[in-house]
């Protein structure tokens, strides 16, 4: 793709985004100017706004860049969603255990979600190395199951003994993280979320292990001919890009919720992979995709406060984004060379 | 055409008008049968059809143009690249089109399966279709066309009817524009026109119309492109072991298959051609040897036993070294740079790539393969066939190979491009290095300059002797008697 249509098509997508949420705010009655105006304040036009986003845009950004590093050597990992609930699952285990050593316990909740992130996507990569199984059906059914056993942990193992709800042990303020910035509800996670992100970019385009998983995903054929270990770089990415979604989850807990409870997430792992395909599976401006959503996302509630329009009217744009942004590689594939 | 401006919007459109293209490479959809992928190619397929008279067609397409098409109910996928090809041809004259172009669609076929093709395509012309060869092959041209245009880098550079001219001119003409393509990436091209013409078909089977251009010497290919790159210094040292064997294969069938068991073994410096058309067997037993098949028996590249499930990296951990029958798709990853292309499998550099190191390598193998292009930052797919092609011997005789496998590794390269290839294979085998080499080319076998033998369904013919003429070797590859 050359650089100019690289610039055009995420401008043009983010006109069409512009445009529909006019449109939409148009049939709701209200005036397009005023919900867009409402949109915008509601997503940065305070600290408390700012601090929604960038909250918000967390989990999107790492399950964002696990999509990233799972299209980029050519594997469809549509399991995001049930990696990032495994990870929420296991950090919501390990921290109240350790919660007398806060940092210990923050290490410890971090590690073991990218660790259930990673588990959690191995079925899938096992049996697509062994048994040729298309991962895009046995990861999306891993969701299931992962909504299934996050439902079952907050009511079995997993439940508070304290209070009526199904959910887990709430973390202590000494484990949770603090804000960021005052007025704001956001926190380092989100600093981690980033630097993830820009380490990804690193890793693929500078390293020689990103050389390879990009060749595996370009060419498997002749990656195999040539001799490179498929089966191994597949492997690697399935788990990296499974720890990536299990850490955002690890973090939904550790910086957000505090606790498990269910359902648990509001389909931030679909979300990332819409925002990886609008970033056109480059990590940072994927990442950029997931802050966007992230921004509708927090507008969305002060639009509907502020003139009516239904904040479910932003929670269309990612998906018309995305079709008009494969819309517009289809097209640009066809008349390339 | 007729008379009328046509514009088409796909390829489909142009097919339905009756211009009809058999493309280099095969556009065929792998997961579907032989039946299913003819139906979609014949024009004159009714909307709704029987899958019984689909695979009717089949029957009826491999008799009435005498071409090997698989059988009907084939994945499409499974079929070696020759059968691909073959349907291609085989659905373009199905829809007797009106034009008809082919692009380079002898590469893979045997001499009888030409013989049928060119009267196949005279049958075309005398029905009053028109009918454009693109085509390296000066023999196809002087046996079957009535007029010839031959371009280079895009300009005419002589066109004129074939009894005008001869194959002689027409081949010092072809030698002297690759000469001066020495700073484009084009291959030079013959094109072919046939028309109502009136001489029956002379099929490039026996006598080609100018041997020592069909056949060039040894001293021809150092005078060719080839030249800069015989004399290139390897930049790596090495030492060299002349003991043991490269390769040795016993008891030799691909997996699940009843063919019979072969052997063979190559010791330092030998360089074998498998000589076969597609689908006989040759391929698949290079396959095997480079880990991309599972095998029964056992093969062992320098000493080291591969296992037989197939297994890339042990191939090339015991030295191997594999050019793939289909550059494009299993020889580079065309949308990597030249210089990553040569990177691989093992990068430079341990935290970050070496990118320094990386285009000093790109540099080296540039130059001493020839490989034209502006610089080590040009995406593989931009560059043309034989480019790409010494692109794929730049990498793979890079570190010093025991053994090289190489399938149609001149598949559509025109005449200096093809010698260069061949010049680099004996010249790594002049190394230390064995080769395998498969081709379904009975001109060419015994240009590589080692032993040929011949593959029909499986089964490995003895050495034959050098100078075998081609017509023979032809018939030895179609299963008859020579």
């Amino acid at each position: 793709m050359s650089a100019p249509r690289r610039v055009l098509v995420p401008a043009a997508a983010a006109g069409a985004a512009i445009a529909s949420l006019a449109a939409l705010a148009l049939l709701a009655g209200a005036s397009p100017l005023d919900a867009l105006r409402a949109l915008a304040s509601g997503s940065a036009g305070s600290r408390a706004a700012l601090g929604e986003t960038l909250l918000r845009s967390t989990g999107l950004v790492l399950t964002a860049a696990g999509a990233c590093l799972a299209l980029r050597t050519g594997v469809l990992n549509i399991g995001l969603e049930g990696q990032f609930l495994a990870g929420a699952a296991a950090a919501a285990a390990v921290g109240p255990a350790l919660a007398g050593i806060p940092l210990l316990a923050r290490a410890a909740m971090l590690l073991a979600a990218a660790a259930a992130g990673a588990l959690w996507v191995l079925p899938a990569a096992v049996l697509a190395a062994k048994r040729n199984v298309p991962e895009v059906l046995s990861t999306i059914l891993l969701n299931l199951i992962a909504a299934t056993a996050v439902s079952g942990l907050v009511r079995g193992a997993l439940r508070d003994p304290v209070g009526d709800y199904p959910q887990s042990r709430a973390l202590p303020d000494a484990v949770r993280l603090a804000p960021l910035f005052g007025g704001g509800r956001a926190t380092a996670a989100v600093l981690l979320a980033f630097l993830a992100a820009a380490l990804l970019a690193v890793l693929l385009s500078a390293t020689p292990l990103g050389l390879k998983l990009r060749a595996v995903g370009l060419a498997p054929a002749a990656s195999r001919a040539i001799g490179l270990p498929e089966a191994r770089l597949k492997l690697l990415a399935f788990a990296g890009s499974g720890a990536l979604a299990g850490l955002a989850g690890g973090l939904e807990v550790l910086a957000v919720t505090g606790r498990l409870y269910d359902p648990f997430s509001a389909g931030t792992g679909y979300a990332g992979l819409a925002a990886a395909l609008l970033g056109q599976a480059q990590p940072v401006p994927s990442a950029l995709a997931g802050l966007f959503f992230a921004a509708l996302g927090a507008g969305s509630s002060a639009m509907q406060r502020d003139t009516g329009v239904p904040a479910a009217v932003a929670s269309l744009v990612p998906g018309i984004l995305v079709l008009a942004v494969l819309a517009a590689r289809a097209r640009a594939g066809r008349s390339a060379p | 055409m007729d008379g009328r401006r046509a514009r088409f919007r796909s390829a489909r459109d142009a097919r339905d008008a009756g211009l009809a293209l058999v493309p280099q490479h095969d556009l065929l959809v792998g997961a579907a049968s032989v039946a299913d992928n003819l139906a979609l190619l014949d024009r004159n397929a009714p909307l709704f059809e029987s899958a019984r008279a689909r695979r009717a067609r089949v029957t009826r397409l491999t008799d009435a143009f005498g071409l090997e098409l698989g059988r009907p109910d084939d994945r499409v996928d499974a079929l070696p690249v020759g059968t691909r090809q073959r349907i291609e041809i085989a659905g373009a004259l199905a829809g007797e089109p009106g034009v008809l172009i082919l692009d380079e669609p002898t590469a893979v076929l045997s001499p009888d399966e030409t013989a049928a093709l060119f009267a196949a395509l005279r049958k075309r012309a005398e029905s009053g279709a028109a009918v454009v060869l693109i085509t390296h092959r000066l023999a196809e041209v002087f046996a079957g066309a009535d007029r010839l245009t031959l371009l280079a880098r895009g300009k005419t550079v002589k066109a004129c009817r074939i009894d005008e001219t001869t194959a002689a001119e027409i081949g010092g003409l072809l030698i002297a524009s690759a000469e001066q393509t020495a700073l484009s990436e084009e291959t030079p091209k013959i094109f072919l026109e046939g028309e109502e013409g009136e001489e029956p078909p002379e099929l490039p089977l026996g006598a080609p119309a100018s041997p020592d251009l069909n056949h060039p010497s040894k001293k021809s290919t150092a005078r060719s492109a080839a030249g800069s790159a015989v004399s290139a210094v390897s930049p790596f040292t090495f030492e060299v072991t002349r003991r043991g064997t490269n390769l040795e294969v016993v008891g030799f069938r691909p997996a699940g298959s009843r063919a019979k068991q072969i052997s063979l073994s190559l010791s330092p410096g030998e360089l074998l051609v498998l000589l076969a058309i597609d689908g006989n067997g040759a391929d698949t037993i290079a396959a095997a040897v480079a880990g991309l098949q599972p095998f029964a028996g056992s093969v062992r590249v320098a000493g080291a036993a591969l296992p037989r499930s197939g297994d890339p990296l042990a191939f090339r951990a015991a030295g191997g070294a594999f050019v793939p029958a289909d550059r494009r798709e299993e020889g580079l990853v065309l949308d990597l740079d030249i210089a990553e292309n040569l990177a691989l499998p093992a990068p430079p550099g341990r935290l970050f790539l070496d990118r320094t190191a990386m285009r000093a390598r790109a540099a080296e193998g540039m130059a001493a393969f020839a490989v034209r292009a502006s610089s080590p930052a040009i995406r593989a797919a931009a560059l043309s066939g034989g480019n790409q092609q010494k692109l794929v011997l730049a990498r793979e005789l890079a570190g010093v190979p025991r053994l090289v496998v190489a399938i149609h590794p001149t598949r559509g390269l025109d005449l200096a491009a093809s010698a260069a290839v061949r010049a680099r294979l004996a010249g790594a085998c002049g190394a230390g290095a064995s080769a395998l080499v498969v081709t379904a080319d009975p001109d060419e076998a015994f240009l590589y300059g080692g032993g040929v033998r011949v593959v029909t369904r499986g089964a490995l013919s003895d050495l034959l002797p050098e100078g075998t003429p081609p017509s023979t070797l032809g018939r030895l590859m179609a299963g008859l008697a020579a």
